[in-house]
């Protein structure tokens, strides 16, 4: 924190005037020793804020803040006949969610060869091999422990930035188990079985080098044997949110604005000594979709309704929902729909063994693309793909 | 040909033919030979000729001489797919405090989901006394509240960390907007299910394809959060979580889950993905800041702006330069401005609504003189907290904690009138040579 101690001067509220006539009357400028002219501001005791350092809404009468409220809702808040008692099975089906200490782990149990192969057929398409990314997609795994204290000040003087994946940056694996079953595969998640998710969890900790706790390998997870993981930067984050202060923790740094590099005083002149240093863009980011205009020309009716009297065929929609996210997504390595070369050479084998390959699944394609669809249905979807690829 | 086509019978033609005919004719229409002529001393099309009927669209949409206002995306935003990215706000094109629904910039984690909402559920559970499920229509017929707030993601900006990369407001700032709200305090919720008191933690959970899911304090559920359904007096758009998503004034973007289909209460934090891999700052020595959710006091000038240059300024003319100020901790106290890159400053006016965790719009008429400037400006708020300068945030902060950057931003007008993205600092080494974190 600055030291007010060099304070010299303390402004009447007359010289203030001099510099500014809008400050309001309460506000003290002081010029510090170094020239610097300032305002401090009236900061809002530390007993008064908020968890989030936030300042309370101020109520009085019938308002919170500067709205107004019927009191009468909040009497009957309680008393709503709304809502239905959520049943056994309905919790059941929802409650996916898995925490650090293993509450919500389901019975199951997955070997890292089991995922091995799991991961090359559902995850590497877009991963990349042995989850090592670099397709535009998170990498899974790479990166040392140690490279988190990096920060990429200047390239030139070899500086490396920090690499967070889930070997070197994640706190708990549970979170991996929790995000792979409800979050991935990205085109069709909570399609895994548990016992998928625990070979996958396992096959993700194994490529990033992680033991259980006594240094074992980890071979197979289940649910008994989950909780002896423990990740390499479980102890990498604060404030410490789990222990039995975990709300003093919190509000002891969002209460405390200087913690994380904001201030409580107003320079107002003579801020920056000498000469004020410019840092101009040197590799400019352009190329914006649509590119960037701001000029007021007739755009057609075609900008509003680009569809306009356009229906969505069958294939069409199965299309954009599922297999776009491979067949549009260039990273992915399946032929792009559009791209003549690609199709015709897919074709070149015929279309029988493209139906087959396509309805059975062939390298990192899964069977009919990840839907339930019959063969029939299925097929036309290929055609219209084959269609707009002439 | 072109000079023969009324704008009229144009229309019509846009009406009957297919888009690909209405892309071709618009080419033809001749914008800068229009603009030559006087446009008082000639009768306009639109002035000889009815308009349209009242039912030409049933929803209605902006003038088409309006299609450059719109979300815009760049790939380096996204992580490998257009369904886990970002659409950026045109907040260079705004005005006031309100974004329109269709402006509202949008972050996903697994596409748009398009809800059936008489499918859809909200289910509280976990340590309450009485586990309740809610319809859409359940919620709408309870008393509803209506709050004026910001949604900002905590990444916005998050490219500058390290230097200025984008010359475009829309792209350092528009990963945020504000509308008005409205819905069900979850207050009123929590008390229908009756709160245990081991309940100290709330986790919010999606119901689209990304399930997202974030762990939450119970005091802030129980103080201004919100269950909402509505967005500026409509339905939430399916961009924005329809048909419900909740509301954390103030708070990080990604906390307001959209979607939203189930508060389960627990005495733990979950450690979710996006509250461990991602929404995590990490600071210089290799520890990651957590559960950090309030967004800071931030501002930025929107007029001028590298899009909205002052190059049609003559030397002498005046104009009102023009900006948004916000706070996730309270109400916006005032906003300051610099002209020499933030050695000098001077305070600014508020204008309009000035309201708690909104946008709120501050003003300062100033008289051009043609002379090079390096404009920024500083907002303060109510608990005392002020922006602080690059150097500030980066002392304490480093570079790279990817979010929650809300260090001021710098605008180089050229005596010319152009408008170029700055940052005022000093080398990144010697910062950190300063703060100590760097030998
Ligand atoms: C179609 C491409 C695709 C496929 C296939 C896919 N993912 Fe992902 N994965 C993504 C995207 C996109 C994200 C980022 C999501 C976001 O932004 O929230 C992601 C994120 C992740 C993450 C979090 C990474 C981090 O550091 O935050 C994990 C773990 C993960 N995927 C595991 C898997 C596994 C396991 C599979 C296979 C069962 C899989 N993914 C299949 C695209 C894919
Ligand atoms: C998860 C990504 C993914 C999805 C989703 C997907 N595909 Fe594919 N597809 C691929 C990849 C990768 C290949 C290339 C496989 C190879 O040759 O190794 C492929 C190949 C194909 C082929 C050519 C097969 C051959 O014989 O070479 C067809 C046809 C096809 N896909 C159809 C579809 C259809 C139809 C859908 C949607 C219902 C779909 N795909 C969804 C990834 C996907």
């Amino acid at each position: 924190m600055r030291k007010f101690r060099h304070i010299i001067t303390t402004l009447s509220i007359a010289a203030i005037a001099v510099v500014t006539s809008s400050a309001s009357a309460s506000e003290k400028m002081v010029k510090l020793k170094d020239g610097r002219v300032i305002i401090k501001t009236h900061v809002l005791p530390f007993k008064k804020k908020n968890i989030d350092g936030s300042a309370p809404y101020k109520r009085h009468g019938e308002y919170v803040g500067p709205y107004r409220i019927n009191p009468q809702a909040e009497k009957v808040a309680k008393k709503l006949p709304y809502g239905q008692k959520a049943t056994k099975e309905e919790i059941k089906a929802w409650d996916i969610d898995v925490r650090p200490d293993g509450l919500g782990l389901p019975v199951g149990k997955g070997t890292v060869d089991e995922g091995e192969a799991l991961y090359e057929k559902k995850c590497q398409m877009c991963h990349g091999d042995f989850g090592t990314g670099g397709k535009g997609f998170p990498p899974l795994a790479g990166g040392d422990h140690d490279s988190l204290k990096n920060q990429l000040l200047d390239p030139n003087a070899g500086d490396e930035p920090p690499v967070r994946t889930i070997g070197t940056y994640w706190p708990y694996a549970s979170t991996i188990f929790w995000y792979v079953k409800s979050g991935m595969p990205f085109p069709h998640p909570m399609t895994l079985t548990d016992d998928e998710t625990y070979a996958l969890t396992a096959y993700l900790l194994n490529v990033n080098d992680i033991t259980f706790k006594n240094g074992d390998d980890i071979e197979y997870l289940d649910n008994k044997n989950f909780l002896n993981v423990v990740m390499p930067n479980h102890d990498g984050f604060y404030p410490d949110v789990d222990g039995p202060h975990a709300k003093q923790n919190i509000k002891n740094l969002l209460a405390h604005p200087e913690k994380y590099g904001d201030v409580t005083y107003r320079c107002m002149k003579n801020c920056i000594k000498g000469k004020v240093p410019v840092v101009h863009i040197t590799n400019e980011l352009k190329g914006f979709n649509p590119p960037m205009s701001t000029k007021r020309d007739w755009g057609g009716m075609n900008w509003i309704l680009p569809n306009a009297g356009h229906k969505e065929s069958f294939e069409e929609k199965v299309y954009n929902k599922v297999c776009s996210a491979c067949h549009s997504n260039k990273a992915i390595g399946a032929p792009m729909i559009g791209d003549k070369e690609a199709w015709a050479k897919v074709l070149k084998k015929g279309i029988d063994k493209v139906y087959e390959n396509a309805i059975k699944g062939v390298g990192a394609m899964p069977p009919k693309g990840g839907t339930n669809l019959s063969d029939e249905d299925f097929k036309k979807v290929v055609d219209y793909i084959i269609s707009k690829s002439k | 040909m072109a000079k023969k086509l009324s704008r009229r019978s144009f229309l019509k033609k846009t009406m009957a033919y297919s888009a690909t005919a209405v892309a071709a004719a618009t080419a033809l229409v001749p914008e800068k030979a229009a603009a030559k002529e006087d446009p008082i001393l000639k009768k306009q099309p639109w002035e000889v000729n009815a308009g349209d009927p009242v039912d030409i669209h049933p929803y209605g949409f902006p003038s088409p001489y309006e299609h450059n206002v719109v979300r815009r995306t760049h790939e380096l935003l996204s992580s490998g797919d257009k369904r886990a990215s970002v659409a950026m706000c045109p907040i260079h094109e705004l005005d006031g405090i309100i974004t329109p629904n269709g402006l509202f910039f949008t972050r996903t984690h697994g596409g748009i989901a398009q809800i059936d909402p008489n499918e859809h559920r909200l289910m509280i559970h976990g340590l309450v006394e009485k586990p309740l499920v809610f319809t859409v229509e359940d919620l709408k017929k309870m008393p509803s509240e209506s709050r004026i707030h910001f949604i900002e993601c905590p990444a916005n900006s998050s490219t500058a960390w390290r230097g200025p990369q984008f010359n475009s407001l829309q792209f350092i700032k528009g990963m945020m907007s504000c509308a008005e709200w409205t819905g069900v305090p979850v207050r009123y919720l929590l008390e229908m299910a009756g709160v245990k008191p081991e309940a100290k933690w709330v986790l919010a959970e999606g119901g689209d394809s990304s399930h997202m899911a974030r762990t939450l304090p119970i005091e802030k559920m129980l103080d201004d959060a919100m269950v909402v359904y509505a967005q500026n007096g409509e339905a939430l758009r399916p961009e924005q979580g329809y048909p419900l998503r909740l509301l954390v004034p103030g708070w990080e973007g990604n906390l307001n889950v959209k979607w939203l289909r189930r508060l389960k209460l627990g005495d733990k934090p979950w450690h979710a993905k996006e509250e461990t891999s991602k929404y995590t700052m990490l600071t210089p020595g290799g520890k990651a800041i957590q559960y950090f959710w309030p967004m800071e006091v931030n501002s930025v000038i929107t007029n001028p702006c590298p899009e909205k240059p002052w190059t049609h300024l003559k030397k002498g003319d005046i104009v009102e330069i023009e900006g948004l100020a916000w706070s996730g901790q309270g109400t916006i106290k005032g906003v300051d401005i610099s002209f020499d890159g933030g050695k000098n400053w001077v305070p600014a006016k508020l204008k309009g609504l000035v309201l708690p965790k909104a946008w709120t719009r501050f003003s300062y008429i100033y008289k051009w003189e043609g002379k090079p400037l390096l404009l920024c400006s500083r907002a303060y708020d109510e608990t005392g907290t002020v922006q602080p300068t690059v150097g500030q945030e980066i002392a304490k902060m480093g570079v790279e904690a990817i979010y929650h950057r809300n260090a001021i931003i710098t605008w180089e007008v050229k005596a010319n009138g152009e408008v170029n993205h700055v940052e005022i600092r000093k080398p990144l080494v010697d910062i950190a040579k300063e703060a100590g974190w760097r030998k």
